[in-house]
């Protein structure tokens, strides 16, 4: 609203001008961003945003969102034409804010929410407080260990289980922060997961080192990357669709690569062949 | 078969955390990831392939999602990534990887192919599971609306 005041106008008589049309657009713009970025499949991107649009009367727009990148016009042909484009990199599946935003899109299509307090909303989802590492470390020690467990593993495998699946996690969020690959990252992840079994197994413990290895890739694999793929290419959306399921299918390679090098260099030290 | 499906809730939990689901949805999570493994296991259990199995999990996995996601009016995502993951064939990528660097590519192929054959399904049963139109669980979505309409009254 600020805006109209900084260019004084007057009133089309003819059509109702939208002055603020700009501003609407980036509200819509944003809160896709927020869930692309978090892990939304495009029709809920394409979906929310136009829904927010059409909620505040813009009824002239154009949407188009790829995996990595959002594309909106408003009143193309009219005098207050914007445009926006996102470059929006693939991030960390966070759920939270996805359901967030969706019941703030949600409330806006119900027209209860003015565009101030919409965007004071899209601020509080946007800096949710997130999860404190310790849980995240110890999320994932418990998962290997049940993965472990479920495919075959005795509840002494799953112990060391837990302890790599603590461990892989602790490697995961260091390494993030410090902007590491994720290509590098899943290579190095898999093949600490499995010296480390290894390892155990070297010692002369009694363990099935190919379980433990097993539950601990668990969290390296795809499984997003893939059911999301699935869902973008079902609703049409080939091209994102197939940019993630590219991800899905590189990220199981760079797995079988850090498996692959860690037995190999274990075979290397005189380990010889492993029990399956 | 009490404790698998306990630690299938659990694992699905944990990945509840770690995708960061909103608290108040962690047990649903839980319980349809529980219900996948559980018809897995079923299936193998009636001496259905490993692909077919996950196949059938996958689809009661989504379908379940739907059903939750339309009276929890949460996206479906929601509840569909965290079961997912006791199906994705983990085990499938690590024995491929380990044949190979063993050098015998029969068993690699083998494998491979396997576990191409499971991400597939689960592909398929995904597709299966949201073909259903979506109406049908909006009919449901409005019934719990009434619900807590009348409640408020």
């Amino acid at each position: 609203m600020s805006k109209s005041k900084v260019h004084p106008r007057r009133e089309n008589p003819v059509r109702k001008v939208q002055r603020n049309s700009k501003e609407i657009l980036n509200l819509a713009v944003s809160m896709g961003e927020e869930l692309l970025k978090n892990g939304g499949e495009i029709y809920r991107v394409q979906e929310t945003v136009g829904r927010v649009m059409e909620a505040y009367g813009v009824q002239d727009y154009h949407v188009f969102v790829v995996t990595n990148g959002i594309f909106a016009t408003v009143h193309e042909q009219e005098e207050d034409a914007g445009s926006m484009v996102r470059d929006v990199p693939l991030g960390d599946i966070n759920l939270k804010k996805i359901a967030g935003i969706n019941q703030l899109s949600r409330e806006i299509c119900q027209g209860s929410l003015s565009l101030g307090q919409a965007y004071e909303r899209l601020e509080q989802c946007r800096n949710a407080t997130p999860l404190r590492d310790v849980f995240l470390v110890l999320a994932c020690g418990i998962e290997s260990a049940g993965f472990c467990f479920l495919l075959g593993g005795t509840p002494f495998d799953s112990i060391f289980s837990f302890l790599l699946g603590l461990l892989l996690q602790a490697f995961l969020v260091a390494g993030t922060k410090r902007n590491v690959s994720k290509f590098l990252l899943n290579i190095l992840g898999s093949a600490l997961v499995t010296a480390g079994s290894l390892a155990l197994y070297g010692m002369g413990l009694n363990v099935q080192s190919d379980r433990i290895i097993i539950g601990g890739i668990i969290v390296l694999m795809p499984g997003v990357a893939l059911v999301t793929g699935i869902r973008d290419s079902f609703n049409g959306d080939y091209l994102s669709g197939g940019i993630r399921l590219m991800d899905a299918l590189l990220t199981g390679i760079c797995i079988a690569v850090g498996v692959g090098a860690s037995v190999k260099i274990f075979q290397l030290l005189g380990g010889g062949a492993l029990p399956i | 078969m009490i404790v698998q499906l306990l630690v299938a809730v659990i694992s699905t939990l944990a990945f509840a955390v770690l995708f960061h689901v909103p608290r108040q949805e962690y047990l649903y999570c839980a319980v349809n990831g529980g219900l996948g493994w559980m018809v897995y296991k079923f299936c193998l259990g009636c001496g259905i392939g490993v692909p077919v199995s996950s196949l059938w999990a996958t689809l009661t996995l989504t379908l379940v999602a739907r059903v939750l996601s339309a009276l929890r009016k949460m996206p479906s995502t929601v509840f569909l990534l965290a079961g997912i993951f006791t199906l994705v064939p983990g085990s499938g990528v690590y024995y491929t990887a380990y044949y190979l660097i063993m050098n015998e590519l029969s068993k690699c192929t083998a494998k491979g192919i396997e576990t191409f054959k499971i991400a597939g399904a689960i592909v398929l049963g995904i597709i299966f599971g949201l073909a259903l139109p979506q109406s049908w669980f909006n009919r449901l979505g409005r019934l719990t609306d009434k619900k807590e309409a009348a409640g408020k009254i």
